[in-house]
């Protein structure tokens, strides 16, 4: 099964792109992604598959690329699974990179879930970091056990080594108009009619990027619903509102705003957690915070073990006299 | 091809250790699974539930399958009290060390032995999370996939499956050909106790299947060796120092926030 002795080499990065939106994951790989290529000595590549993307292959070489390989159909617009395996997988026995990083995202990990196994490739998820060694081997490091372990996790004798990396571990890469590079129309393998699946209707909404927020203020389960404290103290502090996965669930807050394992992840100076548990899943989310405040009814809640300070108490009057001392407008009546 | 409307929906449900109960042995670096009691996954409750609602709107049956140590077989145990009406257990000495492509690899080749219409798995396991398995299973099959996966619509006389999946920020409506592999997104169903009965049959009468690589023609591609990605090495992750300070009141709290916020 090993194929070491064909030359693979590269750097790719995925760049996840729906009706000409970027997701903002893709430029953090794209700047890691640059790392590694000066490391091993080879290029970075961005893959751009979509259609009418010529223009998402040319920002991606201002922002670290030095090519960008296009796959422009209709067949790819929007996303599904078969389409852009089958494209990807083509490419890949065509022009055998040595790395490939995708985002986390659902769309990310749909996708490298699909490719990894035809092309006998070895995925690992959810990397918060990555390095290459001597020999260009990646290192991969994740969290596992909801964030109590960290594995490395490598894949000797398999190309391409992939990765998945969540929103807002990295970096983003900024645009550069000077860089030069290529953007290289490739052939598209997949004809429209061998999809397994049609996409009926489509809705995006809140695509909000709250990874590079200096203040991020969160609430849970504890809000029952009502966030306008939330969103008063955020104001505030000219942060973002953000959620446990609980408060997204129930459909109180955007997906876009989740924290956690299966969510973004966040590194502000300032996270305040309102009514929010502290379950090892939220917490990977916010553990890069500079300063964590707790607001939670229940003191022995786990949050106020990652909490530098913490209050005890209902949220709905505590943030609110927060707000006040901090100088922010009123808060609005509860709506409930 | 069988004239039958009835759909076979399978189950794949995954043990593992009881997240509160992990401990790292801190000289080989390796996980003490054996000292956590072992527990149906989280998420596969949901996608429990998912295929038992399938069965109640499409008809047909839901299977049960674990790839695990001969112990796993208390995963099918609860799938069957929960409802399940089988379950087949894939054990076997080769297959330790497996990442996700030969998991998928097994999970797959059972699904096309059982005929399944559709497989139904969790959003990701709790342990090591990965969501890799349901894509694998749909890739090693060729079949379509509809991960994500919030509300499920049967049509089988059409041979479809419609989705509403998640999507970053919003949601799609899709429509795929069976056989047909979902990862139902955790916490998107209630999923329902199991009866009384039911439990009881599951404990002293039932016996699941039990399959070998070999019975899956497969011994050689499974297991450590043939598994892409090597776990290099564990270790805990440094927890992060807090000051886990309680202040008593609001003016405290907000002179610290605005020490915070005023450093840079
Ligand atoms: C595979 C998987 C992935 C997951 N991914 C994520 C993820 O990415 N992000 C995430 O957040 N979760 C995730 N979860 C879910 C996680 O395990 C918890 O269920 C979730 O974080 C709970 O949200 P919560 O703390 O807001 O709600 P709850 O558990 O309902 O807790 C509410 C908290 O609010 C407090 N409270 C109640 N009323 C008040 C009040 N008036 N004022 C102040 N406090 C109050 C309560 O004491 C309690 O501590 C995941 C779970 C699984 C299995
Ligand atoms: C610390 C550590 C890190 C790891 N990291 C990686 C990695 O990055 N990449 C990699 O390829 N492998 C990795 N592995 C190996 C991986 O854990 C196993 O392959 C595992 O059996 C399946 O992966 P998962 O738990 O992530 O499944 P997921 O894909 O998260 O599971 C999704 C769903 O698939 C079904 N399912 C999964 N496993 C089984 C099963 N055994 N039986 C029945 N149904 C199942 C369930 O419905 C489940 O809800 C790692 C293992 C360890 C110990």
């Amino acid at each position: 099964m090993t194929d070491d002795d064909t030359v693979h080499e590269d750097v790719w990065v995925f760049v996840e792109e729906h009706g000409g939106d970027v997701a903002g994951v893709s430029w953090e790989l794209l700047a890691k992604g640059r790392e590694l290529a000066d490391e091993t000595g080879e290029d970075l590549v961005a893959l751009v598959v979509g259609e009418g993307v010529d223009d998402v292959g040319a920002e991606a070489v201002e922002r670290g690329a030095d090519r960008a390989l296009v796959a422009d159909d209709p067949v790819f617009e929007p996303y599904r699974a078969g389409p852009y395996g089958d494209q990807f997988r083509a490419l890949v026995e065509e022009r055998r990179p040595s790395i490939v990083l995708i985002g986390g995202t659902t769309t990310g990990r749909d996708f490298a879930g699909r490719v990894a196994v035809p092309a006998d490739a070895g995925l690992t998820a959810d990397c918060t970091e990555l390095d290459v060694d001597d020999e260009g081997l990646l290192l991969a490091r994740r969290p596992t056990f909801g964030g109590d372990a960290m594995a490395t996790i490598k894949c000797p004798d398999h190309r391409p080594q992939m990765a998945t990396v969540r929103a807002g571990v990295f970096d983003a890469a900024e645009r550069d108009p000077d860089r030069d590079g290529d953007v290289e129309a490739v052939d598209v393998v997949v004809e429209a009619d061998d999809a397994l699946s049609r996409v009926l209707e489509r809705e995006v909404g809140d695509v909000a990027d709250i990874t590079d927020a200096d203040v991020v203020v969160a609430g849970g389960g504890g809000t029952e619903g009502d966030f306008a404290p939330v969103e008063a103290l955020a104001d505030a502090l000219d942060g973002e509102v953000a959620a446990s996965r609980k408060a997204v669930d129930e459909g109180w807050v955007e997906p876009a705003r989740q924290v956690g394992q299966t969510g973004k992840t966040v590194r502000p100076d300032l996270y305040v957690a309102a009514g929010i548990s502290g379950a090892v899943q939220h917490v990977e989310g916010m553990n890069d915070a500079e300063t964590v405040v707790a607001v939670n009814t229940d003191p022995n809640a786990p949050i106020f073990e990652h909490a530098d300070y913490g209050i005890v108490g209902d949220l709905h009057e505590v943030l609110p006299e927060l707000t006040d001392r901090l100088g922010g407008r009123s808060p609005p009546e509860p709506t409930a | 091809m069988t004239v039958d409307a009835d759909w076979t929906i399978v189950v794949p449900v995954k043990q593992v250790p009881d997240a509160d109960d992990v401990t790292i042995d801190p000289e080989t670096g390796t996980l003490n699974r054996s000292d956590a009691p072992a527990v149906l996954n989280a998420p596969d409750y949901n996608a429990v539930e998912a295929a038992l609602s399938l069965r109640e709107r499409a008809g047909g049956e839901v299977v049960a399958v674990t790839m695990g140590p001969p112990f796993a077989r208390a995963v099918l145990e609860t799938a069957v009290a929960l409802g399940a009406d089988d379950a087949v257990l894939l054990t076997d000495r080769a297959f330790g060390g497996s990442d996700t492509w030969p998991t998928s690899l097994a999970l797959a080749r059972a699904a096309d032995e059982l005929d399944a219409d559709v497989v139904v798995c969790g959003e990701e396991s709790t342990d090591s999370s990965t969501g890799q398995v349901p894509p694998g299973i749909a890739a090693h099959n060729g079949w379509a996939q509809l991960t994500y996966a919030e509300e499920l619509e049967p049509r089988p006389d059409d041979d479809e499956l419609v989705a509403v999946r998640d999507v970053e920020g919003g949601h799609e409506r899709v429509a795929a050909e069976t056989p047909v592999v979902v990862a139902f997104e955790y916490g998107e169903n209630e999923p329902r106790a199991a009866g009384l009965h039911r439990k009881i049959y599951a404990e002293t009468e039932f016996e699941p299947e039990e399959w070998s690589a070999e019975d899956l023609g497969i011994s050689e591609q499974v297991g450590l060796v043939n598994s892409p990605t090597k776990v290099g090495g564990m270790d805990t992750a440094d927890p992060v120092e807090r000051e886990q300070a309680v202040v008593d009141d609001v003016d405290a709290l907000s002179d610290r926030i605005t020490e915070v916020t005023a450093d840079d």
